[in-house]
Protein backbone atom coordinates (compact mmCIF):
# COMPACT_ATOMS: atom_id res chain seq x y z
CA UNK A 1 0.00 0.00 0.00
CA UNK A 2 0.68 3.72 -1.01
CA UNK A 3 0.89 6.49 1.74
CA UNK A 4 -1.51 8.00 -0.17
CA UNK A 5 -3.68 4.81 -0.01
CA UNK A 6 -3.09 4.24 3.82
CA UNK A 7 -3.94 7.92 4.35
CA UNK A 8 -7.15 7.10 2.70
CA UNK A 9 -8.03 4.00 4.89
CA UNK A 10 -7.57 5.87 7.71
CA UNK A 11 -9.71 9.04 6.77
CA UNK A 12 -12.41 6.69 5.40
CA UNK A 13 -12.52 4.03 8.19
CA UNK A 14 -14.22 6.45 11.11
CA UNK A 15 -17.49 7.35 8.48
CA UNK A 16 -17.67 3.67 7.74
CA UNK A 17 -17.66 2.60 11.19
CA UNK A 18 -19.93 5.92 12.02
CA UNK A 19 -22.43 5.01 9.43
CA UNK A 20 -22.39 1.52 10.20
CA UNK A 21 -23.35 2.43 13.92
CA UNK A 22 -25.14 4.75 13.33
CA UNK A 23 -27.58 3.62 10.47
CA UNK A 24 -26.86 -0.05 9.55
CA UNK A 25 -27.28 -1.05 13.09
CA UNK A 26 -30.30 0.93 13.73
CA UNK A 27 -32.05 0.02 10.49
CA UNK A 28 -31.34 -3.73 10.80
CA UNK A 29 -32.24 -3.42 14.82
CA UNK A 30 -36.16 -1.47 13.85
CA UNK A 31 -36.71 -3.91 10.77
CA UNK A 32 -36.10 -7.61 13.04
CA UNK A 33 -37.90 -6.04 15.80
CA UNK A 34 -41.01 -5.39 13.57
CA UNK A 35 -39.91 -8.49 11.49
CA UNK A 36 -40.33 -10.69 14.22
CA UNK A 37 -43.68 -9.21 14.73
CA UNK A 38 -45.30 -10.12 12.23
CA UNK A 39 -43.40 -13.39 12.13
CA UNK A 40 -45.64 -14.58 14.97
CA UNK A 41 -48.66 -12.98 14.18
CA UNK A 42 -47.82 -15.15 10.41
CA UNK A 43 -46.96 -18.20 12.00
CA UNK A 44 -50.17 -17.96 14.44
CA UNK A 45 -52.50 -17.28 11.73
CA UNK A 46 -51.17 -20.50 9.39
CA UNK A 47 -51.87 -22.56 12.22
CA UNK A 48 -55.20 -20.65 13.05
CA UNK A 49 -58.21 -22.39 12.54
CA UNK A 50 -59.90 -20.19 10.68
CA UNK A 51 -59.58 -20.65 6.86
CA UNK A 52 -59.41 -17.44 5.72
CA UNK A 53 -56.14 -16.26 8.05
CA UNK A 54 -54.31 -19.57 6.54
CA UNK A 55 -55.21 -18.87 3.05
CA UNK A 56 -53.75 -14.96 3.66
CA UNK A 57 -50.40 -15.42 5.44
CA UNK A 58 -49.40 -18.52 3.20
CA UNK A 59 -50.05 -15.79 -0.04
CA UNK A 60 -47.61 -13.09 2.15
CA UNK A 61 -45.10 -15.88 2.77
CA UNK A 62 -45.30 -17.20 -1.05
CA UNK A 63 -44.92 -13.85 -2.31
CA UNK A 64 -41.68 -12.64 -0.22
CA UNK A 65 -39.74 -15.70 -0.87
CA UNK A 66 -40.75 -16.19 -3.92
CA UNK A 67 -39.00 -12.75 -5.16
CA UNK A 68 -36.02 -10.71 -4.75
CA UNK A 69 -35.45 -8.61 -1.84
CA UNK A 70 -33.82 -5.84 -4.13
CA UNK A 71 -37.00 -6.22 -6.09
CA UNK A 72 -39.65 -6.22 -3.14
CA UNK A 73 -37.10 -2.87 -2.30
CA UNK A 74 -37.58 -1.38 -5.56
CA UNK A 75 -41.25 -1.39 -5.77
CA UNK A 76 -41.24 -0.10 -2.44
CA UNK A 77 -39.05 3.03 -3.46
CA UNK A 78 -39.48 3.59 -6.89
CA UNK A 79 -42.69 1.64 -7.57
CA UNK A 80 -45.09 3.07 -4.96
CA UNK A 81 -44.63 6.79 -5.48
CA UNK A 82 -46.31 5.88 -9.16
CA UNK A 83 -49.48 4.85 -7.06
CA UNK A 84 -49.47 7.99 -5.06
CA UNK A 85 -47.43 6.42 -1.96
CA UNK A 86 -44.05 8.10 -1.58
CA UNK A 87 -41.57 7.20 0.91
CA UNK A 88 -38.56 8.22 2.56
CA UNK A 89 -35.94 5.22 1.83
CA UNK A 90 -35.49 4.73 5.78
CA UNK A 91 -39.31 3.94 6.09
CA UNK A 92 -39.23 1.94 2.33
CA UNK A 93 -36.05 0.09 4.15
CA UNK A 94 -38.04 -0.48 7.26
CA UNK A 95 -41.00 -1.62 5.42
CA UNK A 96 -38.91 -4.08 3.03
CA UNK A 97 -36.81 -5.70 5.47
CA UNK A 98 -39.44 -6.32 7.53
CA UNK A 99 -42.04 -7.71 5.28
CA UNK A 100 -38.94 -10.02 4.28
CA UNK A 101 -37.64 -11.27 8.21
CA UNK A 102 -41.69 -11.75 9.01
CA UNK A 103 -42.06 -13.87 6.02
CA UNK A 104 -38.92 -16.15 6.82
CA UNK A 105 -39.20 -15.59 10.66
CA UNK A 106 -42.84 -16.94 10.10
CA UNK A 107 -41.26 -20.21 8.59
CA UNK A 108 -38.95 -20.59 12.15
CA UNK A 109 -41.03 -19.55 14.28
CA UNK A 110 -44.00 -21.84 12.32
CA UNK A 111 -41.45 -24.73 12.82
CA UNK A 112 -40.72 -24.56 16.31
CA UNK A 113 -44.26 -24.58 17.96
CA UNK A 114 -44.92 -27.88 15.46
CA UNK A 115 -41.76 -29.41 17.07
CA UNK A 116 -43.41 -29.03 20.78
CA UNK A 117 -44.70 -32.35 21.42
CA UNK A 118 -48.11 -32.99 21.22
CA UNK A 119 -48.46 -33.92 25.24
CA UNK A 120 -47.78 -30.19 25.89
CA UNK A 121 -50.81 -28.98 23.93
CA UNK A 122 -52.37 -32.14 25.99
CA UNK A 123 -51.43 -31.85 29.24
CA UNK A 124 -52.49 -27.64 28.82
CA UNK A 125 -55.52 -28.59 27.72
CA UNK A 126 -56.36 -30.68 30.44
CA UNK A 127 -55.34 -28.27 32.93
CA UNK A 128 -58.34 -26.45 31.69
CA UNK A 129 -56.92 -23.71 29.16
CA UNK A 130 -57.61 -22.80 26.38
CA UNK A 131 -56.30 -23.09 22.87
CA UNK A 132 -54.74 -19.62 23.18
CA UNK A 133 -53.86 -19.97 26.80
CA UNK A 134 -52.01 -22.69 25.98
CA UNK A 135 -49.72 -21.20 23.26
CA UNK A 136 -49.24 -18.30 25.48
CA UNK A 137 -48.49 -19.61 28.31
CA UNK A 138 -46.82 -23.15 27.52
CA UNK A 139 -46.14 -23.56 24.04
CA UNK A 140 -44.70 -20.21 22.86
CA UNK A 141 -42.51 -20.45 25.72
CA UNK A 142 -40.83 -23.69 24.81
CA UNK A 143 -40.85 -22.43 21.02
CA UNK A 144 -38.93 -19.57 21.70
CA UNK A 145 -35.80 -21.35 22.55
CA UNK A 146 -36.15 -23.61 19.75
CA UNK A 147 -36.51 -20.76 17.13
CA UNK A 148 -33.57 -18.30 18.80
CA UNK A 149 -30.55 -20.21 17.03
CA UNK A 150 -32.00 -20.02 13.01
CA UNK A 151 -33.55 -16.75 14.07
CA UNK A 152 -30.44 -15.52 15.23
CA UNK A 153 -28.93 -16.31 12.27
CA UNK A 154 -31.59 -14.16 10.36
CA UNK A 155 -30.18 -11.37 11.89
CA UNK A 156 -27.03 -11.82 11.01
CA UNK A 157 -28.10 -12.19 7.43
CA UNK A 158 -30.21 -9.03 7.49
CA UNK A 159 -27.57 -6.97 8.81
CA UNK A 160 -25.45 -7.71 5.87
CA UNK A 161 -28.94 -7.39 3.54
CA UNK A 162 -29.00 -3.78 4.70
CA UNK A 163 -26.48 -2.93 2.40
CA UNK A 164 -28.91 -3.47 -0.74
CA UNK A 165 -30.93 -0.05 1.27
CA UNK A 166 -27.62 1.64 -1.14
CA UNK A 167 -29.92 1.19 -4.07
CA UNK A 168 -32.96 2.71 -2.84
CA UNK A 169 -30.99 5.93 -1.27
CA UNK A 170 -30.43 5.21 2.22
CA UNK A 171 -27.16 6.48 3.39
CA UNK A 172 -26.40 3.61 5.42
CA UNK A 173 -22.30 1.88 5.47
CA UNK A 174 -22.86 0.33 1.59
CA UNK A 175 -23.60 3.79 0.23
CA UNK A 176 -21.19 6.03 2.51
CA UNK A 177 -18.15 3.19 1.45
CA UNK A 178 -19.78 3.78 -2.66
CA UNK A 179 -19.90 7.57 -2.00
CA UNK A 180 -15.74 7.56 -0.74
CA UNK A 181 -14.54 5.16 -3.59
CA UNK A 182 -16.24 7.03 -6.29
CA UNK A 183 -14.46 10.59 -4.82
CA UNK A 184 -11.17 8.69 -4.32
CA UNK A 185 -11.43 6.40 -6.90
CA UNK A 186 -9.90 3.84 -4.73
CA UNK A 187 -12.93 0.84 -4.98
CA UNK A 188 -10.50 -2.24 -3.96
CA UNK A 189 -9.45 -0.57 -0.73
CA UNK A 190 -13.09 1.07 0.53
CA UNK A 191 -15.25 -1.77 -0.53
CA UNK A 192 -12.39 -4.13 1.13
CA UNK A 193 -12.91 -1.54 4.48
CA UNK A 194 -16.88 -1.78 4.35
CA UNK A 195 -16.37 -5.65 4.11
CA UNK A 196 -14.33 -5.71 6.91
CA UNK A 197 -16.38 -3.86 9.24
CA UNK A 198 -19.52 -5.93 8.00
CA UNK A 199 -17.23 -9.06 9.17
CA UNK A 200 -16.77 -7.73 12.38
CA UNK A 201 -20.24 -6.72 13.00
CA UNK A 202 -21.44 -10.47 12.02
CA UNK A 203 -18.48 -11.78 13.73
CA UNK A 204 -19.52 -9.93 16.76
CA UNK A 205 -23.35 -11.48 16.45
CA UNK A 206 -21.97 -14.88 15.94
CA UNK A 207 -20.14 -14.66 19.11
CA UNK A 208 -23.36 -13.35 21.05
CA UNK A 209 -25.06 -16.22 19.41
CA UNK A 210 -23.00 -19.04 20.77
CA UNK A 211 -23.31 -17.77 24.28
CA UNK A 212 -26.63 -17.83 23.97
CA UNK A 213 -26.84 -21.26 22.81
CA UNK A 214 -25.13 -22.79 25.47
CA UNK A 215 -27.18 -20.75 27.64
CA UNK A 216 -30.48 -22.30 26.18
CA UNK A 217 -28.82 -25.73 26.10
CA UNK A 218 -28.07 -25.71 29.83
CA UNK A 219 -31.66 -24.81 30.67
CA UNK A 220 -33.44 -27.00 28.33
CA UNK A 221 -34.76 -30.42 29.21
CA UNK A 222 -32.35 -33.26 27.86
CA UNK B 1 -71.16 -38.39 39.93
CA UNK B 2 -69.48 -39.39 36.37
CA UNK B 3 -71.55 -40.89 33.89
CA UNK B 4 -71.26 -42.42 30.36
CA UNK B 5 -74.17 -43.67 28.23
CA UNK B 6 -73.84 -45.54 25.07
CA UNK B 7 -70.39 -43.60 24.13
CA UNK B 8 -69.15 -44.21 20.43
CA UNK B 9 -65.62 -43.14 19.52
CA UNK B 10 -64.07 -44.28 15.86
CA UNK B 11 -61.00 -43.39 14.19
CA UNK B 12 -61.46 -43.25 10.38
CA UNK B 13 -63.14 -46.60 9.78
CA UNK B 14 -61.61 -47.82 13.42
CA UNK B 15 -64.62 -48.18 15.99
CA UNK B 16 -62.29 -47.94 19.16
CA UNK B 17 -65.31 -47.39 21.13
CA UNK B 18 -68.75 -49.72 20.37
CA UNK B 19 -71.01 -48.26 23.34
CA UNK B 20 -69.54 -47.86 26.45
CA UNK B 21 -71.97 -47.16 29.48
CA UNK B 22 -70.76 -46.56 33.28
CA UNK B 23 -71.70 -44.67 36.54
CA UNK B 24 -68.75 -44.01 39.53
CA UNK B 25 -70.11 -42.58 42.12
CA UNK B 26 -68.20 -40.04 44.02
CA UNK B 27 -65.42 -40.47 46.54
CA UNK B 28 -65.18 -44.16 44.30
CA UNK B 29 -62.47 -45.45 42.40
CA UNK B 30 -62.57 -47.06 39.15
CA UNK B 31 -59.61 -49.15 37.49
CA UNK B 32 -59.86 -49.94 33.78
CA UNK B 33 -57.90 -53.19 32.64
CA UNK B 34 -57.34 -54.69 29.41
CA UNK B 35 -55.58 -56.02 26.70
CA UNK B 36 -53.28 -53.20 24.16
CA UNK B 37 -55.44 -51.74 21.73
CA UNK B 38 -58.73 -52.65 23.53
CA UNK B 39 -59.98 -48.90 23.95
CA UNK B 40 -58.61 -47.88 27.27
CA UNK B 41 -56.58 -44.92 26.52
CA UNK B 42 -59.38 -43.44 24.00
CA UNK B 43 -62.13 -44.33 26.95
CA UNK B 44 -60.12 -42.13 29.40
CA UNK B 45 -59.12 -39.32 27.24
CA UNK B 46 -63.08 -39.29 25.88
CA UNK B 47 -63.56 -37.94 29.83
CA UNK B 48 -62.08 -34.97 29.27
CA UNK B 49 -62.42 -34.50 25.63
CA UNK B 50 -59.33 -35.18 24.36
CA UNK B 51 -60.96 -37.38 22.59
CA UNK B 52 -64.24 -35.87 21.41
CA UNK B 53 -66.63 -39.52 21.33
CA UNK B 54 -68.87 -39.66 18.09
CA UNK B 55 -72.22 -40.21 19.50
CA UNK B 56 -73.38 -40.68 23.39
CA UNK B 57 -73.74 -38.58 26.59
CA UNK B 58 -71.26 -38.37 29.52
CA UNK B 59 -71.92 -36.93 32.77
CA UNK B 60 -68.95 -35.48 34.83
CA UNK B 61 -70.76 -33.19 37.75
CA UNK B 62 -73.66 -30.80 37.12
CA UNK B 63 -72.35 -30.75 33.29
CA UNK B 64 -73.95 -33.01 30.55
CA UNK B 65 -72.70 -33.17 27.20
CA UNK B 66 -74.87 -35.06 24.35
CA UNK B 67 -72.73 -35.91 21.08
CA UNK B 68 -73.75 -36.24 17.69
CA UNK B 69 -71.56 -37.02 14.33
CA UNK B 70 -70.95 -33.93 12.75
CA UNK B 71 -71.91 -31.76 15.92
CA UNK B 72 -68.71 -29.38 17.67
CA UNK B 73 -68.17 -29.30 20.85
CA UNK B 74 -67.59 -25.61 21.78
CA UNK B 75 -64.58 -24.63 23.34
CA UNK B 76 -66.21 -23.23 26.13
CA UNK B 77 -67.78 -26.30 27.29
CA UNK B 78 -64.35 -28.39 26.62
CA UNK B 79 -63.07 -25.98 29.44
CA UNK B 80 -65.96 -26.11 31.76
CA UNK B 81 -65.68 -30.10 31.53
CA UNK B 82 -61.76 -30.04 31.84
CA UNK B 83 -61.94 -27.88 35.18
CA UNK B 84 -63.53 -30.58 36.45
CA UNK B 85 -61.31 -33.06 35.71
CA UNK B 86 -57.61 -34.06 36.37
CA UNK B 87 -55.33 -35.98 33.65
CA UNK B 88 -52.05 -38.02 34.69
CA UNK B 89 -50.33 -38.77 31.79
CA UNK B 90 -48.32 -41.86 30.65
CA UNK B 91 -45.38 -39.46 29.66
CA UNK B 92 -45.78 -37.26 32.87
CA UNK B 93 -45.92 -34.31 30.14
CA UNK B 94 -45.31 -31.56 32.28
CA UNK B 95 -44.31 -28.04 31.11
CA UNK B 96 -40.40 -28.11 30.97
CA UNK B 97 -39.77 -24.87 31.30
CA UNK B 98 -41.55 -24.47 34.29
CA UNK B 99 -40.02 -26.12 37.80
CA UNK B 100 -42.41 -27.74 40.05
CA UNK B 101 -44.20 -25.69 41.87
CA UNK B 102 -44.75 -23.48 38.74
CA UNK B 103 -46.29 -26.18 37.51
CA UNK B 104 -48.81 -26.56 39.97
CA UNK B 105 -49.18 -23.04 40.04
CA UNK B 106 -50.04 -22.88 36.44
CA UNK B 107 -53.59 -23.92 36.36
CA UNK B 108 -54.95 -21.55 39.51
CA UNK B 109 -53.30 -18.88 38.03
CA UNK B 110 -54.05 -18.85 33.95
CA UNK B 111 -57.32 -20.91 34.17
CA UNK B 112 -58.78 -20.30 38.10
CA UNK B 113 -57.49 -16.24 38.11
CA UNK B 114 -55.73 -17.21 41.72
CA UNK B 115 -53.46 -14.67 42.86
CA UNK B 116 -49.91 -15.76 42.81
CA UNK B 117 -49.56 -16.04 46.45
CA UNK B 118 -52.81 -17.70 46.58
CA UNK B 119 -51.61 -20.53 44.41
CA UNK B 120 -48.30 -21.02 45.73
CA UNK B 121 -49.44 -21.62 49.36
CA UNK B 122 -51.77 -24.18 47.58
CA UNK B 123 -49.52 -25.54 45.16
CA UNK B 124 -47.25 -25.79 48.36
CA UNK B 125 -49.64 -27.93 50.33
CA UNK B 126 -49.65 -30.03 47.35
CA UNK B 127 -46.28 -30.78 46.90
CA UNK B 128 -45.85 -31.61 50.60
CA UNK B 129 -48.96 -34.05 49.87
CA UNK B 130 -46.91 -35.77 47.42
CA UNK B 131 -43.88 -35.50 49.48
CA UNK B 132 -42.14 -33.15 47.19
CA UNK B 133 -41.80 -30.52 49.33
CA UNK B 134 -38.07 -29.64 49.11
CA UNK B 135 -38.25 -30.25 45.31
CA UNK B 136 -40.29 -26.79 44.76
CA UNK B 137 -37.86 -25.68 42.77
CA UNK B 138 -36.73 -28.05 40.73
CA UNK B 139 -37.15 -27.83 37.06
CA UNK B 140 -38.41 -31.46 35.66
CA UNK B 141 -35.96 -32.36 33.99
CA UNK B 142 -33.68 -32.60 37.12
CA UNK B 143 -36.52 -35.14 38.64
CA UNK B 144 -36.44 -38.69 38.59
CA UNK B 145 -39.63 -40.43 36.56
CA UNK B 146 -41.22 -41.37 39.79
CA UNK B 147 -41.11 -37.50 41.32
CA UNK B 148 -42.22 -36.33 37.89
CA UNK B 149 -44.94 -38.31 38.25
CA UNK B 150 -45.66 -37.00 41.43
CA UNK B 151 -45.68 -33.08 40.12
CA UNK B 152 -48.05 -34.71 37.51
CA UNK B 153 -50.36 -35.77 40.47
CA UNK B 154 -50.18 -32.13 42.40
CA UNK B 155 -50.36 -30.32 39.13
CA UNK B 156 -53.90 -32.44 38.05
CA UNK B 157 -54.99 -32.02 41.84
CA UNK B 158 -54.40 -28.08 41.66
CA UNK B 159 -57.64 -27.62 39.84
CA UNK B 160 -59.97 -29.15 42.49
CA UNK B 161 -61.14 -31.91 40.20
CA UNK B 162 -64.56 -33.55 40.23
CA UNK B 163 -62.43 -36.92 39.37
CA UNK B 164 -58.61 -37.61 38.50
CA UNK B 165 -57.63 -39.46 35.17
CA UNK B 166 -54.83 -41.22 35.01
CA UNK B 167 -53.44 -43.46 31.93
CA UNK B 168 -50.65 -45.85 32.98
CA UNK B 169 -49.29 -43.73 35.47
CA UNK B 170 -46.54 -45.82 36.21
CA UNK B 171 -45.73 -48.01 32.69
CA UNK B 172 -43.00 -45.16 31.88
CA UNK B 173 -41.38 -45.83 35.34
CA UNK B 174 -38.49 -47.86 36.21
CA UNK B 175 -39.63 -50.82 38.16
CA UNK B 176 -38.28 -49.07 41.67
CA UNK B 177 -39.91 -46.28 41.20
CA UNK B 178 -43.01 -47.53 41.03
CA UNK B 179 -44.03 -47.81 44.49
CA UNK B 180 -44.06 -44.50 45.32
CA UNK B 181 -46.36 -42.77 42.55
CA UNK B 182 -48.60 -46.26 43.14
CA UNK B 183 -48.73 -44.97 47.01
CA UNK B 184 -49.66 -41.47 46.88
CA UNK B 185 -52.39 -42.60 44.38
CA UNK B 186 -53.50 -45.31 47.06
CA UNK B 187 -53.34 -41.85 49.55
CA UNK B 188 -55.38 -40.43 47.58
CA UNK B 189 -58.12 -42.75 47.59
CA UNK B 190 -58.17 -42.96 51.36
CA UNK B 191 -59.12 -39.02 51.17
CA UNK B 192 -61.88 -40.12 49.20
CA UNK B 193 -60.55 -38.61 45.67
CA UNK B 194 -62.97 -39.94 42.70
CA UNK B 195 -60.39 -41.31 40.46
CA UNK B 196 -60.78 -43.33 36.76
CA UNK B 197 -57.25 -45.33 36.73
CA UNK B 198 -55.93 -47.47 33.31
CA UNK B 199 -53.75 -49.62 34.67
CA UNK B 200 -51.59 -53.20 34.08
CA UNK B 201 -51.07 -53.30 37.40
CA UNK B 202 -53.42 -55.82 38.34
CA UNK B 203 -52.31 -56.15 42.09
CA UNK B 204 -52.58 -52.47 42.73
CA UNK B 205 -55.94 -52.49 40.83
CA UNK B 206 -57.36 -55.25 43.63
CA UNK B 207 -56.12 -52.62 46.04
CA UNK B 208 -57.12 -49.49 45.57
CA UNK B 209 -60.22 -49.67 42.78
CA UNK B 210 -63.78 -50.34 44.56
CA UNK B 211 -64.78 -51.33 40.67
CA UNK B 212 -62.98 -52.61 38.20
CA UNK B 213 -63.77 -52.59 34.16
CA UNK B 214 -62.56 -55.36 31.76
CA UNK B 215 -62.12 -54.07 27.89
CA UNK B 216 -61.91 -55.75 24.99
CA UNK B 217 -62.52 -55.06 21.28
CA UNK B 218 -64.08 -51.74 22.09
CA UNK B 219 -66.41 -52.88 24.75
CA UNK B 220 -66.78 -53.80 28.61
CA UNK B 221 -66.74 -57.74 28.87
CA UNK B 222 -66.91 -57.62 32.61
CA UNK B 223 -67.54 -54.84 35.19
CA UNK B 224 -67.48 -54.94 39.04
CA UNK B 225 -65.79 -55.49 42.07
CA UNK B 226 -62.18 -55.80 41.58
CA UNK B 227 -63.10 -59.64 43.69
CA UNK B 228 -65.46 -60.67 41.06
CA UNK B 229 -63.47 -59.42 37.99
CA UNK B 230 -60.08 -60.31 38.93
CA UNK B 231 -60.47 -63.46 40.72
CA UNK B 232 -63.57 -64.66 39.52
CA UNK B 233 -64.23 -63.84 36.11
CA UNK B 234 -67.54 -65.10 33.98
CA UNK B 235 -66.84 -64.35 30.11
CA UNK B 236 -63.96 -67.03 28.33
CA UNK B 237 -61.92 -63.87 26.74
CA UNK B 238 -62.13 -62.17 30.41
CA UNK B 239 -60.10 -65.29 31.72
CA UNK B 240 -58.21 -65.81 28.72
CA UNK B 241 -56.66 -62.28 29.28
CA UNK B 242 -56.14 -62.45 33.23
CA UNK B 243 -54.53 -66.08 32.74
CA UNK B 244 -52.34 -64.54 30.13
CA UNK B 245 -50.80 -61.62 32.75
CA UNK B 246 -50.62 -63.94 35.45
CA UNK B 247 -48.35 -66.04 33.90
CA UNK B 248 -46.08 -62.92 32.95
CA UNK B 249 -46.26 -61.95 36.42
CA UNK B 250 -44.81 -65.20 37.81
N1 LIG C 1 -55.50 -40.84 17.31
C1 LIG C 1 -55.70 -42.07 16.80
N2 LIG C 1 -55.83 -42.23 15.47
C2 LIG C 1 -56.05 -43.46 14.94
N3 LIG C 1 -56.15 -44.57 15.66
C3 LIG C 1 -56.03 -44.48 16.98
C4 LIG C 1 -55.79 -43.24 17.62
N4 LIG C 1 -55.72 -43.44 18.96
C5 LIG C 1 -55.90 -44.76 19.14
N5 LIG C 1 -56.09 -45.40 17.96
C6 LIG C 1 -56.35 -46.82 17.80
O1 LIG C 1 -57.45 -47.16 18.59
C7 LIG C 1 -57.28 -48.43 19.20
C8 LIG C 1 -57.43 -48.32 20.69
O2 LIG C 1 -56.36 -47.54 21.19
P1 LIG C 1 -56.18 -47.20 22.72
O3 LIG C 1 -54.96 -46.37 22.81
O4 LIG C 1 -57.42 -46.63 23.27
O5 LIG C 1 -55.92 -48.63 23.35
P2 LIG C 1 -55.43 -49.05 24.81
O6 LIG C 1 -56.43 -49.99 25.33
O7 LIG C 1 -55.16 -47.83 25.60
O8 LIG C 1 -54.09 -49.83 24.50
P3 LIG C 1 -52.71 -49.88 25.33
O9 LIG C 1 -52.91 -50.85 26.45
O10 LIG C 1 -51.72 -50.38 24.34
O11 LIG C 1 -52.40 -48.50 25.80
C9 LIG C 1 -55.94 -48.95 18.74
O12 LIG C 1 -56.13 -49.82 17.65
C10 LIG C 1 -55.22 -47.69 18.29
O13 LIG C 1 -54.30 -47.98 17.27
MG1 LIG D 1 -53.39 -46.95 26.39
Amino acid sequence: MTDRQIEILIDSLLPLLKAGVVFTIPLALVSFALGLIVAVATALARLSTIRVLRLVARFYVWIIRGTPLLVQLFIIFYGLPYAGITLDPFIASVIGFTLSVGAYGSEIVRAAILSIHKGQWEAAYSIGMTRWQALRRVILPQAARVAIPPLGSSFISLVKDTSLAATILYMEMFRVAQQISAAKYEPLLIYSAAGAIYLLFCSVLSWLQNITEKRLARYSAS
Amino acid sequence: MIEIRNLHKSFGSLEVLKGIDMTLERGKVLAIIGPSGSGKTTLLRCFNLLEVPDRGILTVGKQTLDFEAGKKVREKEAVALRKQTGMVFQSFNLFPHQTAIENIMEAQVTVQKKSKSDSRQRAAELLAKVGLADKAEFYPHQLSGGQQQRIAIARAMAVDPEVLLFDEPTSALDPQLVGEVLKVIKQLAADGMTMIIVTHEMKFAADVADRVILMDGGVIIEEGPPENVLENPQSARAIQFLNRLASYEI
